[in-house]
Formats: structure tokens, C-alpha cells, sequence
């Protein structure tokens, strides 16, 4: 938005403290980024996204305000459902693959160990 | 009306500066705690308390119409996402983490557990007779 000439001095306040705004939620956004990285475990990660979401979520209500354009709120509303569904999609997705892993891997201890009983009855 | 405006501007201003300290503590929070399921409860602050003021100020700044019924929307459904999601990350770390017993106790039966929490009912109870 461009800073009109004619604005009133209400108007001028408001615009300040929005760019304000999403300047420190932006910085914030930042640190929750190196949270994301960091973070040794995948929970720790998916953690940090969904703050880095709701952070987000907030940037878009402001910009809403800031443009005067109402309908970026249900974007807004949108990304709130988007960001929900991908952390129980993705928990889901990583719980499977461990289990299956784990699966396999008990498979393959019983493998060797029948083997190896095999080999020992032999001699 | 002028000063409805600056009133206004005031709390809603005020609400919104909470939301954002709220987001300050659970980003201090994040870094300061340990371990993933400390952090979840630093991280579900924000995901409900932070977005909650700071919706409602912003609800404040643009008066009454659709946006705000919108905005009011956003706040309903990350009631309910925000605990659902939390759930799930504990059961992935809980499933996933192989050596849990460092970071936690872990009680295999429920039985242990309600045992345990009676006896520190009993001993408290005991030990606020005595003072």
C-alpha cells in the first residue's frame, strides 16, 4: 500500500503498527526456521512448522487489514485447515514407516536365527 | 466518533501486543526446553492463546462485518486442530523414540500409574495434617 498524502494521522498509526507488526513476525518466523533445522528429532521439526503456521496465519489477518482486502482472510482460514491436516498426515505417514521397518527388521533377526540354528544342527 | 476510533485503536493495539509477547514466550519456550513433548506445550500456547488475542484485536481494528466472522472462524477451528495435532506428535515421538525411559518415566500398566498417584494423594494428605 502507498503511503498517501492525504492520510489522517489515525490512518498514518495504523499503518505503522501493521508494518511493525509483520516485521517482528517475521523475525519471530525466522527463529522458528532455525528451530525447524536444528531440531534433532522429526517431531521437533513438525513442531516448528506448525508454530511457523500459525505465525503465518497471523502475517495474513494483518495483511488483510493492511491491503483492505477481505477476502485474504479465508486464505487465511484455508491455510489453518492445510497446516492441520499435514501434521496428522505426515505423523500417520512416519508412525507407518517406522512400524514397518521394525517389522522387517524382526523378520530378518528370525531369518538369521533359524539359519544359524539350521547350520548348527547340520554339524 | 473520533475518539470511538482511538479508543479503539488502543485495544485493539493492547490485544495484539499480547498475542505477539504470547509468541515471544513460546518461541523463548522452544529453545529453552529439552525435549520434543516440553516443547509441545511451549509450542500449543501460541497455537490457541497467541492467535487468539491477536485475532481478537485485529477483529477489533476491522469492526463489524464478514471478516471478522471470519477471523472468529480461524480462532473456533484452531480450538479444536490445535490438540488433535498435539495428540498425534506425541504418539509419533512416543512410537518412534526407542530410548523414551531417559527423557521420561514410562509405566507399562495403567495400574502402576494409579497406584503410584494414590500413594502421593495418601502422603500429601498426611503430610498437610501435620503442618
Amino acid at each position: 500500500m502507498q503511503v498517501a498524502e492525504n492520510m489522517t494521522m489515525l490512518d498514518k498509526i495504523y499503518h505503522g503498527m501493521y508494518i511493525t507488526i509483520l516485521i517482528l513476525l517475521a523475525l519471530m518466523l525466522f527463529a522458528c526456521l532455525i528451530r525447524a533445522i536444528k531440531g534433532p528429532r522429526i517431531a521437533d521439526r513438525i513442531v516448528a512448522v506448525n508454530m511457523m503456521g500459525t505465525m503465518v496465519m497471523v502475517m495474513i489477518a494483518v495483511l488483510s487489514l493492511l491491503l483492505k482486502e477481505g477476502f485474504l482472510v479465508d486464505i487465511c482460514l484455508i491455510y489453518a485447515m492445510v497446516s492441520f491436516l499435514a501434521v496428522v498426515v505426515i505423523s500417520k505417514v512416519y508412525m507407518g514407516v517406522y512400524r514397518e521397518k521394525e517389522q522387517e527388521g524382526k523378520r530378518e533377526q528370525k531369518k538369521a536365527q533359524e539359519e544359524g540354528g539350521a547350520v548348527g544342527g547340520n554339524h | 466518533m473520533e475518539i470511538i476510533e482511538w479508543i479503539k485503536l488502543i485495544v485493539g493495539g493492547a490485544l495484539l501486543l499480547c498475542g505477539l509477547s504470547i509468541f515471544l514466550i513460546e518461541l523463548y519456550g522452544i529453545f529453552h526446553l529439552d525435549y520434543v513433548l516440553n516443547r509441545m506445550h511451549a509450542a500449543a500456547m501460541g497455537d490457541t492463546l497467541g492467535i487468539s488475542f491477536s485475532l481478537v484485536g485485529l477483529m477489533i481494528f476491522s469492526g463489524f462485518n464478514f471478516t471478522t466472522l471470519k477471523m472468529a472462524l480461524i480462532v473456533i477451528f484452531l480450538w479444536f486442530a490445535s490438540p488433535v495435532s498435539s495428540h498425534m506428535l506425541a504418539r509419533l515421538e512416543v512410537t518412534t523414540n526407542e530410548n523414551l525411559k531417559e527423557h521420561c518415566k514410562v509405566y507399562s500398566e495403567l495400574e502402576e500409574l494409579e497406584k503410584e498417584l494414590k500413594e502421593n494423594r495418601t502422603n500429601t494428605e498426611a503430610g498437610g495434617e501435620n503442618i
